[in-house]
């Protein structure tokens, strides 16, 4: 990447003067320096949710199980099949339109790309868009089922560079150790993983399910044991990105819904695992004061919450087909209608407050910093990022 | 030396004021062991001071006058002048001393006024020391200063309480409904006296900065109590969460022998159920008198409670009860006949389930009581909850509860044990060399492998690879034996038996699946060793509480002061009243500092 201009800009104003100036454009590519990968939790909840309509909605869903709940049976009979293709391509609207800027922004600002790529948090969401495409592909309606396998390698491959190169990072390179990067949103890391497992096994590769489950799990583990303890000096959260925690309960869901379809059974591996999640919403729930701050101004990271309870609503399906009961069937029930709720509520304020969730010309959190010296490199300092914006 | 100080004090008060030297020579030289309290320089504050101190005042000379006030007739009256060689008047010292003191009709001395002012800390009720000192009176001091003292403490019995106040549940406010309830005349109440018993928080840093050794219980040397240090606490406040300890190692051991009766493997031995019974129904009995207890201390001594609840290794000690009840269910004879109802497994693990959110939750999100900070064996009373549920839950026949509490604790298991093993640098709490506190390792696979073996039915894989695991902590533990030496006996070592109980409840359940000579030799010894750690912790135990009489001291670790205090100021620790920056009192202090020590 070449680095021309030294001059980053840090507020709006000077963004989008630098803009005009030394590029040539428009002003509106101001705001493709801001526009971050984070954006990508639009199209993540919104993929998530077509999923889960599609679950709740057909017969026979996405679980392996063919038994069916009465309580689901009854949910599929009152949502119309339309409402789910209506969603469905809602959803895959947005996503696409998501990839044409992010392409615009790859090919425009490069520099901010590969800013975003050292940075500890805005690598991780470089993972979102695949994982959209994957989930959209298993939400997708039977008429695609012939496209589903070479896009499955088409959605897959750059999810495996991407793994190669991080978690590589991770041991190897000194800059980017795990104990000092590790924040919760690497775990998207792990999602994408457990994602591209549950969509293989569903399509009936078992191999390269079990491959991407193995690599999923096998750094789920060092990277849940380093985010709870917390090193003194690890990159720390700002408060803005609080919202990211619920991150903790989308890992182990999409890890419990992976092993069922690679299993073919909500086995006991399975149980454990969405229990796991079960508890750790408990706890955050339990905390409300964690999120007081990040509440006070509707900004992208709000979209955070939703995907990771969408996970745990559908992973509440396949529990409930697995054990019958009052109690298994309230739960799917009550997640289920909280990931709706919770979505639509977003969706309200995405609407009426659009103005918050642009980015404001220009001005991108990820931004190389400043540098004095010509041979300024965008990624000297993963960790300066502005509070207020991501 | 003597000549020195006055030579010294006598050119000071030449040169501040007509004050004849001569006079003030000859009084500390003509009358030996001339009392002279340590001047109440501006920087002082005199806290509780030990009787000790009376003994040396005799060998204190006159101390410095200081250059301020000396203007007053006989140094009486002025505010700071300690070297008053006149009997004080207790009257005037009164009219001039107006904080709280205590008035007796002998030799007695008054805190100043300045010496009261200048307290440290906001919270300095318990500071207030009411003990009275003698200033002044050239009388025989053996015996005076003793009498003195004694009327001190007998007046000052009822002043005891104040200290504790800010120990006590809405700083003692309840204490004093009841007494009124119960009709007993209010107490006169001193003045200013608990005007400072607020709360206060102490946050977690402090314990790690003015705590040290494995179990945080050791006061280090800079640090100051809120509590008197000399005093015996009252009894409530000296009985820690951690006595629960006895409870779990008590009913562990009817566990093992209900095993060892009802095993196949172990039949060889004999073993009636008996023992069982009685274990049971003392660890049932135990369990309700410790409990009892630390109701009774919750009720009266809140505060003191969520000290406890704050120190990052007691608060373990807090699933205990919980795991004793669990235990005692485990362990129920069959001869009493009771079947236990689900339910009650239910109310059993919903304290552990609410105490698990808490610091769990801590640990992933929690302000400054981050694991790789403050992760410690104890940790593991936390985490074996789960797994004695489980293993509970799955015996009553419960499938998904057990499964929950069973994932929960293993992927925290998994946290807890990386990081303990990493021993990370940042990490204080844990001990440079061993201590049994170490032994909790060896809980979490050992009851984890039985909760597996429950739930899935069978003795598989998943249990055998928990067991081993124990195994080997404890035979990793076991030849290391050597470094179990010079450790002060504390309840807390009660709980730190129950692992070594589990392991070999753990091995008898081996050997039934896998029953061979070396099992069943396994077995018995593991048996031998639980059984014999338990009989010389129950003799110490004794031996501590009828002989020594020191089961229960005075519960340091509670008792540190929310922030910093500068231990120089402080007189309680080294008897030292003054700051050594005056070289006059140097000596004096070094004279002290050994005696109190």
């Amino acid at each position: 990447m070449e680095v021309k201009d030294h001059r980053v800009p840090v507020t709006a104003g000077a963004g989008e003067g630098r803009t005009q100036a030394v590029d040539g454009m428009p002003r509106g590519c101001g705001k493709l320096a801001g526009f971050h990968a984070g954006y990508f939790r639009i199209s993540l909840s919104l993929c998530g949710q077509a999923l889960l309509w599609k679950t709740l909605s057909e017969p026979g869903g996405g679980g392996a199980s063919a038994a069916r709940s009465a309580a689901l049976r009854h949910l599929s009979r009152s949502v119309p099949g339309a409402a789910h293709l209506l969603l469905w391509s809602v959803a895959l609207a947005v996503l696409v339109g998501l990839c044409a800027l992010y392409a615009l922004r790859c090919g425009l600002r490069r520099r901010h790309v590969a800013a975003e790529f050292s940075h500890p948090v805005g690598v991780n969401y470089l993972f979102a868009p695949w994982i959209s495409w994957l989930l959209l592909l298993q939400a997708a309606p039977a008429a695609a089922a012939p496209l589903c396998r070479p896009l499955w390698w088409a959605f897959a491959a750059p999810i495996l560079l991407l793994d190669v190169k991080i978690y590589g990072q991770w041991f190897t390179d000194g800059k980017r150790f795990l104990s000092l990067m590790a924040n919760p949103t690497s775990q998207m890391t792990v999602v994408a993983n457990l994602v591209g497992a549950m969509a293989a096994a569903r399509m009936g590769w078992a191999e390269a399910a079990t491959c991407m489950f193995s690599l999923g799990m096998a750094h789920y583990l060092v990277l849940f044991v380093t985010l709870y303890q917390r090193f003194v000096g690890s990159s720390s959260l700002p408060a803005m990105l609080r919202p990211v925690f619920f991150l903790f309960i989308a890992a182990p869901s999409m890890a419990s819904l992976a092993w069922d379809s690679i299993a073919g059974k909500f086995d006991i591996g399975s149980k454990m695992l969405f229990y796991l999640s079960l508890f750790l919403l408990a706890s955050l729930a339990s905390r409300p004061a964690l999120f007081k701050k990040a509440m006070r101004r509707f900004n992208v990271a709000w979209w955070a919450y939703s995907f990771p309870l969408t996970m745990l609503a559908l992973a509440a399906t396949e529990y409930a087909q697995a054990v019958k009961g009052g109690v298994s069937d309230a739960l799917m029930l009550f997640l289920s209608a909280l990931s709706v709720i919770v979505v639509i509520v977003l969706v309200v304020f995405t609407v009426v407050r659009t103005g918050d969730l642009l980015p404001n010309g220009g001005h991108d959190p990820f931004a190389p910093p400043p540098s004095p010296s010509p041979l300024g490199s965008p990624d000297s300092s993963p960790r300066e990022i502005s509070h207020a914006d991501i | 030396m003597d000549g020195k100080e006055n030579l010294s004090s006598t050119k000071e008060s030449s040169d501040s004021e007509r004050f004849p030297s001569i006079f003030k020579y000859i009084a500390s030289n003509s009358i030996s062991g001339f009392d002279t309290t340590p001047s109440p320089r501006s920087d002082i504050a005199l806290f509780e001071v030990p009787e000790v101190i009376e003994d040396d005042i005799q060998e204190r000379p006159d101390n410095v006058i200081l250059p301020t006030s000396q203007d007053q007739t006989g140094g009486l009256a002025h505010a700071h002048s300690i070297s008053i060689s006149m009997p004080s008047s207790p009257t005037l010292f009164q009219a001039e001393h107006s904080y709280g003191f205590l008035a007796c009709e002998k030799s007695i001395s008054y805190l100043t006024k300045d010496e009261l002012n200048n307290h440290v800390t906001a919270n300095s009720s318990s500071h207030q020391k009411m003990e009275a000192k003698c200033h002044s009176q050239p009388i025989s001091f053996g015996r005076s200063n003793t009498v003195a003292t004694s009327d001190v403490l007998t007046q000052s019995n009822k002043f005891k309480d104040k200290r504790y106040d800010s120990f006590k549940t809405w700083s003692g406010k309840l204490e004093k409904q009841i007494s009124n309830l119960r009709g007993k005349p209010p107490e006169p109440e001193i003045e200013n006296l608990t005007k400072n018993t607020k709360r206060e928080v102490v946050p977690a840093h402090r314990f790690f900065d003015a705590l040290e050794g494995p179990e945080l219980d050791k006061l280090k040397a800079s640090e100051v109590l809120v509590l008197p240090e000399d005093k015996k606490w009252p009894f409530l406040l000296r009985f820690p969460v951690s006595s629960f300890g006895i409870c779990l190692g008590v009913s562990s051991q009817a566990i093992l022998w209900k095993t060892l009766a009802t095993s196949p493997s172990t039949s060889f031995l004999h073993f009636g159920l008996t023992v069982n019974l009685v274990l049971w129904c003392l660890s049932l009995a135990l369990l309700g008198i410790i409990s009892s207890i630390y109701i009774v201390k919750i009720i009266l001594y809140f505060e003191a409670v969520r000290r406890e609840y704050y120190h990052p290794i007691r608060v373990n000690f807090f699933f205990a009860p919980w795991i004793s009840c669990l235990f005692l269910a485990i362990g129920i004879p069959s001869s009493i006949g009771i079947k236990l109802h689900a339910a009650l497994w239910y109310v059993l693990m919903g304290p552990i389930f609410l105490l698990e959110l808490k610091i769990y939750g801590q640990w992933m999100s929690g302000g400054r009581r981050r694991l790789s900070k403050v992760a410690n064996p104890s940790n593991h009373l936390s985490i074996v909850g789960n797994f004695v549920g489980a293993l509970l839950g799955a015996s009553m026949g419960l499938n998904e509860g057990p499964i929950f509490f069973f994932a929960v604790g293993l992927a925290h298991y998994c946290v807890l044990f990386v990081t303990l093993y990493q021993r990370l640098p940042t990490n204080e709490t844990l001990p440079k060399d061993l201590h049994p506190v170490f032994f909790l390792f060896v809980a979490a696979p050992s009851v984890a492998s039985m909760a597996w073996t429950k739930i899935t039915g069978e003795f598989g894989f998943g249990s055998r690879i928990a067991y081993f695991i124990a195994l080997f902590l404890y035979a990793s533990l076991a030849v290391r034996i050597n470094f179990f030496r010079g450790f002060r006996f504390s309840l807390a070592w009660w709980a730190y038996t129950f692992p070594m109980t589990g392991a070999s409840i753990a091995t008898i359940r081996y050997s039934v699946e896998v029953t061979n000579i070396f099992t069943q030799i396994l077995s018995v010894a593991l048996t031998a060793i639980s059984i014999i750690a338990v009989a010389s912790l129950l003799t110490s135990t004794v031996v501590h509480a009828f002989v020594l009489r020191d089961l229960f001291p005075n519960d340091i670790a509670i008792a540190i002061s929310g922030s910093k205090v500068d231990k120089n100021i402080n007189t309680s620790d080294n008897g030292a009243c003054q700051s050594v920056s005056n070289g006059d009192h140097y000596q004096a202090n070094q004279k002290e500092g050994p005696s109190l020590a």
